[in-house]
């Protein structure tokens, strides 16, 4: 397999587990903003109102969805592959920090909102690190080749040195 | 990405039917009634009731004194033990671990639902020790 085919197949899995986990939390967010509380990071706290984590609960799933998007479709995909890198490390900010606290997070939201959700663990974070690591090598690659056919067309119309 | 991100996430929030308000928590539902400290506090020296909705572990570490144990992961079996001193009170104050808890909130419904005012300490946990109230430890009220 060529490192392009290889790199494609990256972005397709990528996107494919990002548009998949953005379905749930954009279907409810009141939910999604629930799961933000147990993590204790963004509030709501003494000094961080509601609106921080509620902002988002109401956000993030659709950049998640945006992102899966562009990189499914090959569009924008080093830049998408690079905020999904970005969100990764946030992930795994925050689940580590979580653990490191003892907190207790029933539903990590990765992917599911509901009772059917994951506990948040170690494992959780190797997972998202070989995401992370695979969102990190996208980001870095070179750019999809264009077609044959315009590349073509390109030698043709453009002047000899 | 971001922009389009917040256009969208506002817009379904807003029109969708199953958006949350931004400003207020969303352990919060119609009917719940939450106290501040200081008032908790001087409820408290009027002899209310209070009710530590954590898992009973954190409560032997320390509580507010005079509570007892309800933790919500086993509702039913300590609520057993607690009816008669519940159906005994006024109101009860309902507190847990703070912002990222949600057991406080969930104790007051089930209390309510079954006949006993229950109210939900603002902050809960954190809340009480920040203001330099008197705490407790073991297993005894």
């Amino acid at each position: 397999m060529t490192r392009q085919a290889l790199a494609r197949a990256a972005a397709l899995a990528l996107g494919g587990v990002f548009l998949y986990a953005s379905f749930d939390k954009i279907a409810q967010p009141p939910e999604f903003a629930r799961i933000l509380y147990h993590y204790q990071v963004i509030g709501p706290s003494a000094h961080l109102p509601p609106m921080l984590p509620n902002l988002v609960a109401v956000v993030l799933p659709w950049l998640e969805a945006i992102v899966g998007l562009l990189l499914l479709a090959g569009v924008w995909r080093r830049e998408a592959a690079a905020v999904a890198a970005a969100l990764l490390a946030i992930f795994i900010a925050a689940a580590g920090s979580a653990l490191a606290r003892g907190i207790d997070i029933e539903n990590c939201g990765c992917f599911s909102v509901g009772a059917s959700g994951r506990r948040l663990g170690a494992l959780l974070l190797v997972g998202d690190a070989a995401l992370l690591a695979a969102a990190l090598s996208l980001a870095r690659s070179a750019a999809p080749q264009a077609p044959a056919g315009d590349g073509a067309a390109l030698t043709r119309t453009t002047p000899a040195a | 990405m971001l922009v389009a991100s917040l256009g969208l996430g506002l817009a379904w929030n807003a029109a969708s039917g199953r958006g949350l308000a931004l400003t207020r928590s969303v352990f919060l539902r119609e009917g719940d009634q939450e106290i501040e400290v200081a008032e908790a506090k001087a409820r408290l020296d009027k002899g209310t009731l209070f009710l530590d909705a954590r898992p009973v572990e954190f409560y032997e570490l320390a509580h507010v004194p005079g509570s007892r144990p309800l933790p919500e992961e086993d509702f039913d079996r300590w609520f057993a033990q607690l009816e008669p001193i519940l159906r005994a009170q006024l109101e009860v104050i309902v507190y847990c671990s703070g912002y990222g808890c949600e057991a406080s909130h969930l104790v007051a419904r089930k209390l309510k639902d079954r006949g006993i005012p229950a109210l939900i300490l603002h902050e809960g946990w954190p809340a009480w020790q920040d203001a330099g109230y008197p705490e407790h430890s073991g297993n005894a009220p």
